[in-house]
């Protein structure tokens, strides 16, 4: 009578993230940032402790820019390099090392790679040069003083702000580009981005949606709501009927929780053998996301209680089944790897891209030093303090 | 020698008959695990075989089962995992069909809208809504490529011998 207890280890195991050890954050952290500010950062990381579900990821990444952007305001330092060490040190206390944190992940890299640029100057080494000059962590001090330097960071910031609140209505405004007239489109579960990518395509094309239920959450159902209230006629199927269907569907466009950096997905649960089934009929798949879900890590493991993370059964199976439940073992991953050559497209706010270009929009959003931001590699030159 | 086997049902909604497939297996001692059709790909790896019923089998080798037995096919395929089919030879059928779509039931629409937690599914209105309609297939059709194997009471066949047994039974008779 073996049942693998490995499960019960993986839901405790990403339970307990490693920076929440001592819930004080790091004296020299405190050192540097004034009061009023500590409490504002330990607001934002309560904040992202309660991660509940139906959490918006754009609302949760505009809020993270506005809490850095105060941190960079008050904090003490002079030089880029201190100030990065206070943001990367600040990182180790958020618990940026569960599954649902990719967001806020992606544009806490995408901040530091504005406070290295600024701190380069305009004679910053670009590609040209050579992809060995690229990577040279130089963080020489640069020739502005702390005021100018933050000056060019926040503009920096509002820049990427304006980037951040655009970034969907430039996804959806492609809508017309892929969706014809009579069109039968298969959709899975519910992503804001996609409901409003298909209203918008409404607005000019008649065709119909086929929404996957996406078990057991059931929030293909909020989908198929929105959807036919926006005047888009719509059938809700069960996921398990997705293979029966989907010879005679056109496409399939699905949003995702994040982008891997080799084009690879963690999507909703069950969008896996969606792509297996949709390769199988050759019917292409479409990723709609803008670029702060797209994350410069990959997939360490296969495993899945590495990638994966566990949430409770209640939806399932019903708990008065008390005899089964305490026999069997039940599963309900959350999240779902769907490797890069199951995706035809991504459709980001910079336009559609292959998934093989991922790559080389990532070396231009973040640095190299930032990949890893939960080790965080702090360069080993000395610093000036 | 008793060997020690665990199985791992995998369900569909809205049926959710597998339920009762792993209060069977656990009543007769087998450990069982349980999850939803969309982690399939999450479980498949640790499987060794799967194991499907047949509603039929038609005369071009496709097995027509219920909802979610293409797709299982399919995963476990891509995962070199053997497909075996186990199929009575009274289900035999002369009937061929390539796709799930020109011949199938439909079950009762509202079942869908059943969830275990209380909440009223947003669909639950959608007679009123003339944009919303909620299909439930109940079969659904498995290329004979993606099975491996097709065990009847009288031997283990490949898909393609369907036709054969169908004429051996009608030249008995």
């Amino acid at each position: 009578h073996q049942h693998d207890h490995q499960h019960a280890e993986a839901v405790v195991s990403t339970q307990s993230t490693g920076s929440f050890k001592n819930h004080e954050m790091d004296p020299f952290l405190l050192k540097k940032i004034p009061k009023d500010t500590v409490s504002r950062l330990e607001e934002f990381a309560l904040y992202l402790r309660e991660s509940k579900k139906e959490r918006r990821s754009y609302v949760s990444v505009v809020k993270t820019v506005n809490v850095f952007r105060d941190l960079i305001c008050t904090a003490d330092w002079v030089t880029a390099r201190e100030l990065i060490k206070i943001i990367k040190c600040y990182c180790k206390y958020l618990p940026l090392s569960q599954s649902n944190e990719t967001d806020v992940s992606n544009v806490v890299r995408r901040i530091l790679k504005i406070i290295r640029e600024e701190n380069a100057g305009p004679e910053a080494t670009n590609l040209a040069d050579g992809i060995s000059a690229f990577f040279k962590s130089d963080m020489k001090p640069s020739n502005l003083g702390r005021s100018d330097l933050q000056d060019n960071i926040l503009n920096s910031i509002v820049e990427l702000l304006v980037e951040l609140d655009t970034s969907k209505s430039n996804i959806i405004n492609m809508a017309l580009e892929h969706i014809h007239s009579n069109e039968r489109i298969l959709t899975y579960g519910h992503s804001n981005t996609i409901r409003d990518f298909l209203l918008h395509g409404r607005r000019a094309r008649d065709f119909e949606v086929i929404v996957c239920e996406s078990g057991p959450s059931l929030q293909g159902h909020r989908m198929a709501a929105e959807l036919s209230a926006g005047g888009i006629k719509t059938t809700v199927i069960a996921d398990s009927a997705a293979f029966a269907i989907i010879h005679a569907v056109n496409k399939v466009i699905i949003g995702t929780h994040t982008i891997m950096a080799d084009g690879a997905l963690r999507a909703a649960n069950g969008v896996h053998q969606l792509a297996m089934a949709a390769k199988y009929f050759s019917v292409p798949v479409i990723v709609c996301a803008a670029l702060y879900k797209l994350s410069p890590t990959h997939l360490c493991s296969y495993d899945p209680d590495a990638f994966n993370k566990v949430i409770g059964p209640e939806n399932m199976l019903n708990f008065s089944n008390a005899k089964l439940h305490s026999k069997v073992l039940i599963s309900n991953p959350d999240f779902d790897y769907v490797p890069s050559d199951l995706i035809e497209l991504f459709i980001t706010n910079t336009g559609g891209h292959a998934p093989s270009y991922l790559y080389r929009i990532i070396s231009e959003l973040y640095h190299p030093d930032d990949y890893d931001l939960d080790n965080m590699c702090v360069e080993t030159v000395d610093d000036e303090l | 020698a008793v060997v020690s086997t665990q199985s791992t049902g995998v369900d569909s909604r809205p049926d959710l008959s597998g339920v009762s497939s792993c209060e069977r297996l656990t009543a007769a001692g087998i450990p069982c695990s349980y999850v939803y059709i969309n982690s399939s790909t999450y479980i498949m790896k640790k499987v060794t075989k799967v194991m499907l019923a047949a509603d039929a089998l038609l005369a071009n080798g496709y097995v027509l089962g219920p909802v979610g037995t293409a797709m299982m096919g399919l995963i476990a395929n891509t995962y070199n995992k053997p497909v075996i089919v186990c199929c009575e030879t009274y289900k035999f059928c002369e009937r061929v069909q390539t796709d799930s779509i020109l011949y199938n039931e439909l079950a009762d629409p509202d079942s869908m809208l059943k969830t275990l937690n209380a909440e009223e599914s947003p669909v639950a209105g959608w007679r009123e809504s003339p944009n919303t309609r909620l299909v439930n297939l109940v079969y659904d059709t498995t290329p004979p490529a993606l099975v491996s194997i097709v065990i009847t009471e009288i031997a283990e066949l490949p898909c393609s011998s369907a036709p054969v047994v169908l004429r051996r039974g009608a030249v008995k008779m």
